[in-house]
């Protein structure tokens, strides 16, 4: 891409020689050249640590693993691009575990971003006091890692222990949390728990910049707190939601940590194909890693598809 | 300004030399070094193992073997070792659990030893832990221990009803209806998933895999595995069984406060039921485990490992010489038992003196003779699937359903079957009916 400068074509003053103050240099680097040096420690890195696992994956689910007898040997692979692609969405369990996050999306994102939204309305109230508190209330479960809330929570919603569940038999009622149907939404709670807190700072930065004559003439206007907050407020920190939807979307596809931790404790509501990530996962255990890589690139495509697709139409061009 | 090039290049250079060196963690896969002294490299997780190679090294100036401590099998060390076989620079050695064996010689990670191995070798040990470590005439490496097993039980709740430990199956049913009818909040045990269920299984010679000539045969459906399934099932079906996961809090709990009866599992259980139930400390005994036939006394057995040999050792030699050297060495084992509650598949360490003394926790009670007796009554035919993480798994999303009621043992195992067999087929191993 960048010509480096031929032998030839040194600089024609002499060296030493000063223009204009600079020093001259004896074999000028091209200008494309030079932003790409500055560079180089990142791209190095972005291409070694980044694309060559994505490009490694890629192109290993291109084959499949031939083995043969009792197969005590290597196995061999066979190129065939196809194959894992086709087993893949022919895999009711695959298929069902895509479904299942999808479910989970349509349902966790919007009412997490709902309720981020509000905590940041709230938090931005002229009346509301004790900012910096609740700022920081909202945000530690954030800073809780993902495998040990799920840990709490599963103390929380096992049988056994269930606090939650021994406040409620005092009315005669328990809460199923593992059930079949009710598991997916016990593990969007918790989900939620981590990441709301979070999302509401992001929302609430925003909000930050809204200029405070806007807010002033909307009040002169004679607009209460709940009109401004939805004429104003909101569509000033649509950005910030466009990009938290985003990043939530990508999250739940790739679900793992919360469902992994609960599996054992689940009844078998949790199979060990609950989520597209577990599912590849199953496949790195039977020790057929293209088919693993396979679904992998199959995920990414989704979510990519849909995170352009949801910039598409939410992507006219923001009017302050 | 030529100068800077190159110092940016040589820095990029050296970072990434630098992270290629990362990216292959330095093992040696079994080398001799300049003054003729071989090397080799050992992974594992047991406690004790450090402390092992060091006795080693001392008492044998000729080998140096390197210790590195990686995660259990399960919870990411396997999955190193396999990946550390594909980029060729796997040590000569590494912990690996019987179930877990045939999966690493199907993906062609073992290497075989049988020439370095004499028949006296072979001869030292137990003939069940042998055949978990040799596939027909190869051997993959040296067995540690074994987990021969037996039934635990809490003497104060059997005692309280006048119980005595069950001799049969049968028995053991009384026993289950008893207990829940005296407190419904007790239950005779909790449900038993992948290599525990297994053990149930292994008493009643219900194989799961075995091979036929260069087929593989999985059998997890046979009529035997059916009566095993069955028994559960109805036991579970009749609310006689709690659903406290097992090695989940709330079961440790239930061990200690009577909710739970009994434990049906391997010798390793005791350190288990020890270190998790403080409050269980006099109350619990061990019995040998109840019969299907009384005549015919048999027993099951819940994991073990060996020490097996990687693809790609150059000395296999000293790394044989140093596997069966950890698995019979009597001083070293001796610790090995106090650090990590092995259990010798050597014959001669089963009368260590480690393996013979009252245990406070068990009332007093001397366990390992009913462990030692437990070992001999081991079937031998037992053969691990060469998926076994996946058929595992597979068996648990069903498991985990029977015992909750929604789904049946039965079907958890035909299903199991089924998935293994399609995994199977679709990588090219031969199956047969």
């Amino acid at each position: 891409m960048s010509h480096s400068s031929a032998p030839g074509a040194v600089a024609a003053a002499p060296p030493g020689a000063r223009a204009s103050g600079r020093p001259v240099r004896h074999r000028p680097l091209s200008r494309a050249a030079k932003p790409l040096l500055f560079c180089a420690p990142f791209l190095v890195l972005f291409a070694g640590m980044y694309l060559a696992p994505i490009i490694y994956a890629a192109v290993s689910s291109l084959s499949t693993i031939r083995r043969s007898g009792l197969g005590l040997t290597a196995p061999t692979k066979v190129f065939d691009p196809l194959g894992n692609y086709t087993r893949a969405l022919h895999d009711d369990a695959f298929i069902g575990s895509l479904g299942r996050v999808a479910l989970f999306g349509v349902v966790q994102v919007p009412v997490m971003l709902g309720l981020a939204l509000g905590l940041a309305l709230l938090l931005d109230a002229k009346s509301a006091r004790g900012k910096g508190f609740f700022r920081l209330a909202g945000f530690l479960p954030y800073a809780v890692p993902g495998v040990s809330a799920a840990l709490i929570w599963s103390f929380m919603y096992s049988p056994l222990s269930s606090p939650v569940n021994r406040l409620l038999a005092h009315a005669g009622v328990t809460m199923p949390f593992f059930g079949s149907d009710v598991v997916l939404w016990s593990v969007a709670n918790i989900v939620t728990w981590s990441w709301a807190g979070y999302n509401t700072i992001i929302i609430y930065a925003a909000l930050q910049s809204i200029p405070a004559e806007v807010l002033e003439a909307a009040r002169v206007d004679g607009a209460g707190a709940f009109r401004t907050a939805w004429s104003i407020k909101v569509p000033a920190v649509r950005g910030a939601l466009v990009l938290t939807t985003v990043f939530s979307v990508i999250g739940s596809a790739q679900l793992f940590n919360e469902p992994a931790v609960l599996q054992p404790v689940s009844a078998g509501s949790i199979s060990s194909a609950f989520t597209p990530i577990m599912s590849a996962q199953s496949a790195v255990a039977a020790g057929n890693y293209p088919y693993a890589a396979a679904q992998s690139v199959i995920l990414a495509l989704l979510v990519g598809v849909v995170s352009i697709t949801f910039f598409k139409i939410t992507g006219r061009r923001e009017s302050a | 300004m030529k100068s800077t090039v190159a110092r940016v290049a040589s820095a990029v250079g050296a970072l990434a030399l630098t992270l290629t060196a990362a990216g292959c963690g330095g093992s040696d896969d079994g080398s001799s070094s300049a003054d003729g002294k071989s090397s080799v490299t050992f992974w594992g997780w047991a406690p004790g193992y450090a402390q092992a190679v060091k006795a080693f090294n001392a008492s044998h100036p000729d080998i140096k073997v390197t210790y590195q401590a990686v995660q259990p099998g399960a919870k990411g060390g396997y999955q190193k070792m396999l990946n550390a076989v594909k980029a060729g620079n796997a040590p000569c050695l590494a912990q690996l659990g019987y179930e877990t064996l045939p999966s690493f010689a199907a993906q062609g990670a073992l290497q075989d030893v049988s020439a370095e191995v004499s028949a006296d070798d072979q001869a030292d040990f137990q003939e069940a832990a042998w055949k978990s470590v040799s596939l027909g005439e190869q051997v993959f490496g040296a067995p540690v221990d074994t987990g021969p097993m037996a039934l635990f039980y809490n003497k104060k709740v059997f005692d309280k009803l006048g119980l005595k430990p069950p001799a049969t199956w049968a028995e053991y049913r009384t026993a289950a209806e008893k207990i829940h009818a005296a407190d419904p909040k007790h239950y005779v045990s909790s449900p038993y998933l992948n290599y525990d269920y297994a053990g149930l299984a292994w008493q009643a010679d219900a194989g799961w895999f075995a091979t036929k000539g260069d087929a593989w045969q999985v059998t997890m459906d046979s009529p035997g595995n059916k009566k095993i399934a069955d028994y559960w099932q109805g036991l579970a079906d009749d609310h006689l069984i709690s659903n406290a996961p097992m090695y989940d809090q709330g079961w440790y709990t239930g061990l200690g406060n009577g909710d739970i009866a009994t434990v049906v599992g391997a010798v390793w259980q005791a350190g288990v039921i020890k270190g998790g139930t403080k409050a269980g400390a006099g109350q619990w005994a061990v019995a040998p485990m109840p019969q299907w036939d009384a005549n015919a006394p048999k027993a099951g057995n819940a994991g073990g490992s060996a020490t097996a040999v990687l693809k790609g050792c150059d000395d296999t030699k000293a790394a044989w010489e140093f596997a069966h050297w950890l698995s019979t060495d009597p001083t070293t084992y001796g610790t090995l038992i106090e650090k990590a509650a092995l259990y010798p598949a050597a014959k001669k360490l089963l009368d260590l003196p480690q393996l013979n003394k009252a245990d406070p926790y068990f009332g007093g009670q001397n366990i390992y003779p009913v462990f030692a007796e437990a070992a001999a009554q081991v079937g031998t035919d037992w053969t691990w699937g060469p998926l076994m993480t996946k058929t595992a798994a597979d068996l648990d999303d069903g498991l985990g359903k029977a015992w909750a009621g929604k789904s049946s043992i039965a079907d958890a195992l035909s299903d199991a079957q089924k998935k293994t067999l399609a995994e199977m087929g679709k990588q090219g191993l031969k199956t047969t009916p």
